[in-house]
Parts: C-alpha cells; structure tokens; sequence
C-alpha cells in the first residue's frame, strides 16, 4: 500500500521531466545548441522518435500509466498492481537501453533524460520493495 | 466516494499534465513568436520594436555594403551541430541576395558546454586579424566533424592557418592575445544584452528570427519581406 502510494508520488516527478522533454522537442526549442550541453545532441538524435512520436511523448504516457495503475492498486485493485509491476520492469528496460545510446552512441547526455532514467530506477526499487513486502508472511 | 477517490486524482493528474502542457507550448510559441509582420485590422503590418543591444567587437566581421535593407546579425558557435547546418544557408543567402543583405558574423562560444567553442572562435578571431577571417569561419563550420570529438584541436587549427597562409608566428601570438579574447568577450556580451541563450540565434533587422525559420526556404521569404519593406 505505502509502496504504491510512494510510487504514485514518484511517477509525478517522471511526468512533469517528461512533459518538459516532449515540449522542447515539439517546439524545436531542443535543437539549438545551449550552455547546458547534451540535450541538443541526445534530443534532436534520430533515437528521440519512435515511428514518428517523440520518444518524451510515450515516456510521459508511461509515467501517467504509472500514476493511474499506482493509485487503483494503493485503493485495492489487485490487477492494477501486477499491471503496475509490468510495466516499471518495463520502462526500466528501456531506460537501460536508453541510457547505453546516450553513453555509447550518441556520446552526449542530456541531465533531463538522466533524470527520467533515475526515476524508472526509483519506481523500480520501489515496486520490487512493495512485491517482496506483500509476498512476505505476517 | 471513496470507491471514486483513485478515479479523481487520475483525471485531476490527467488535467494538470494536459494543461501544463498547453501552457508550455504556448509559453514556447510566444518567445519565438514570428520576428517579422503580424497584420493588423487596417491591413498594415505591425512590428515588434527592433532590438539593439550593447555594442559587439567592432569592427564586426561582416559581408555585404552596411546600407543594405536587410540586416542579419548571427550569434554562432563553431562546434555547434546546427551552426554547422546554418553555415551553408547562410552562404546561400549572401549570394542570393548579394549586396541587399548585409550579414555581420558575432561569436557565441557555449563553454563548457563545447570543450572547443572558444579555441574555435579564437582561431577564426586571430584569422582575421590576418584579413582571413571569413576563410578560416568557413574552414571550421565546413570540417566541424573532423575536428569536434578530438582531444587536443589546437595542431587541426594551425593546418588550417597554414593552409590559409596566414603567418604563423603572428597567428600562435594572435590566438591567445588579449584582443582576440576581448573581441570574443565584447560580442557574447552584446549576444548577452540581446537575449541570446543558444545558438545559432539570428536576427533580422534587429528582430529574432524564430529557430524554426531558419531552414533556406522560409528565411529566404523573411528577407525578401526586410528587402520590399525598405529595412523600415
């Protein structure tokens, strides 16, 4: 129950980051180069969209998927908890991959995407914490 | 109620992300609101009031007579990709529109960011205190690949010197002096004053030219438009 509700919290700050991300792409603003280094790079690399969607749009669908099954499993629908569980391992997978483009690839990191990354991490964590705990005998 | 609890927050949340999004878009869309023309009732074109700033290096690197209608002021840095992308646009511009377009080069170096943005700049600066400043500007925009992910840039940079003729011993005193800094130093400040945050940031007739019309074909319009309008 605690676990879901932290990751609920946690998904939040996911989805602002990922809000943000899918802005700058959409409005080009990613694109030109900034003090900040990296993000022009990372963004306005060909992995940054999938068929066409900005790779930011589906990680904010995510995080708010996260939210929505967080917050019906902390009020007791069981389905939305493995649901939940799914989807983080996941993301969590994809943040891997993502993380290796940045750092292999396209040689350049851009802190919002390492932000994101931390986030599926922390909501892994947490998740993982919640099953162990909910399996456990009292 | 509480069975509809969970169901609230997530369209509440819902809400907030659809309307913070909205908000940011529009923010986005105001800052790079069009530099040029928004018609108005009585059919003229109003314009934002043009920007001037504190004064950049002088004298300036530029190409094209100073009394051409159409002003375009670039703040660039030499390892930024889309500067890069922009080089040869804006090449294409000078010889399209010849001596109706006065273009003035201004350098905009992102350190840290590009570990070699200001030996770049200084290199082009130490150039042109050679007469070779537009030569060496070319040479590192159109080899930026080649010199961008390398260690030390500073022997890629004498070739290029050395191939430009420049004289040597003056171009090594050149790149670390004072006035080669201070010129670097006066036109970010200028950048600064300006509100330029990124590059390349463009101006027309004082007036940004929002990053999306930077590609040949609409910038080409939006000076044209500078050009039948007199540079008013």
């Amino acid at each position: 129950m605690k676990a879901y509700i932290t990751a609920a919290v946690v998904s939040l700050i996911g989805l602002a980051d990922a809000i943000y991300l899918t802005i700058e792409h959409v409005t080009g603003q990613s694109v030109r180069c900034t003090i900040v280094a990296g993000c022009s790079e990372v963004l306005s690399s060909p992995y940054a969209v999938v068929a066409g969607v900005p790779l930011a749009l589906v990680g904010a669908g995510a995080y708010f998927g996260v939210f929505s099954l967080a917050t019906l499993a902390a009020s007791g629908y069981r389905i939305a908890g493995t649901l939940l569980t799914v989807l983080v391992l996941l993301m969590f997978l994809v943040s891997l991959w993502l993380f290796y483009l940045q750092a292999f690839v396209i040689h350049a990191f851009c802190q919002f995407c390492l932000l994101s990354a931390a986030v599926t991490t922390a909501l892994t964590v947490i998740v993982l914490i919640g099953v162990i705990l909910a399996r456990k005998p009292r | 109620m509480k069975r509809l609890l969970p169901f609230i927050l997530i369209l509440l949340v819902l809400g907030a992300a659809l309307g913070s999004a909205w908000y940011m878009t529009r923010s986005a869309s105001n800052q790079n609101a069009p530099a040029t023309a928004t018609p108005v009732a009585n059919g003229q074109e109003q314009q934002p009031a043009p920007l001037t700033g504190v004064p950049g290096a002088e004298p300036a690197y530029t190409l094209g007579p100073s009394t051409a209608p159409a002003k375009l002021e670039e703040f660039g840095d030499y390892q930024c990709p889309p500067c890069g992308l922009f080089h040869p646009i804006l090449k294409q511009m000078h010889q399209e529109f010849g001596d109706k377009l006065y273009i003035t080069f201004r350098e905009f170096p992102l350190t840290p960011a590009h570990q070699h943005a200001l030996a770049a700049a200084s290199a082009a600066e130490a150039a042109g205190l050679q007469g070779k400043y537009w030569e060496m500007h070319d040479r590192l925009y159109e080899h930026q690949k080649d010199w961008s992910d390398q260690f030390d840039v500073r022997p890629i940079f004498e070739g290029y010197a050395t191939d430009l003729g420049l004289d040597m011993n003056k171009y090594k005193r050149d790149v670390a002096s004072e006035v080669v800094a201070q010129r670097i130093f006066l036109d970010g400040k200028r950048g600064h004053s300006l509100g330029v945050k990124g590059t390349p940031t463009v101006f027309l007739n004082g007036r940004e030219v929002p990053f999306q019309s930077l590609p040949a074909e609409t910038l080409r319009v939006l000076i044209q438009k500078e050009i039948d309008n007199g540079g008013k």
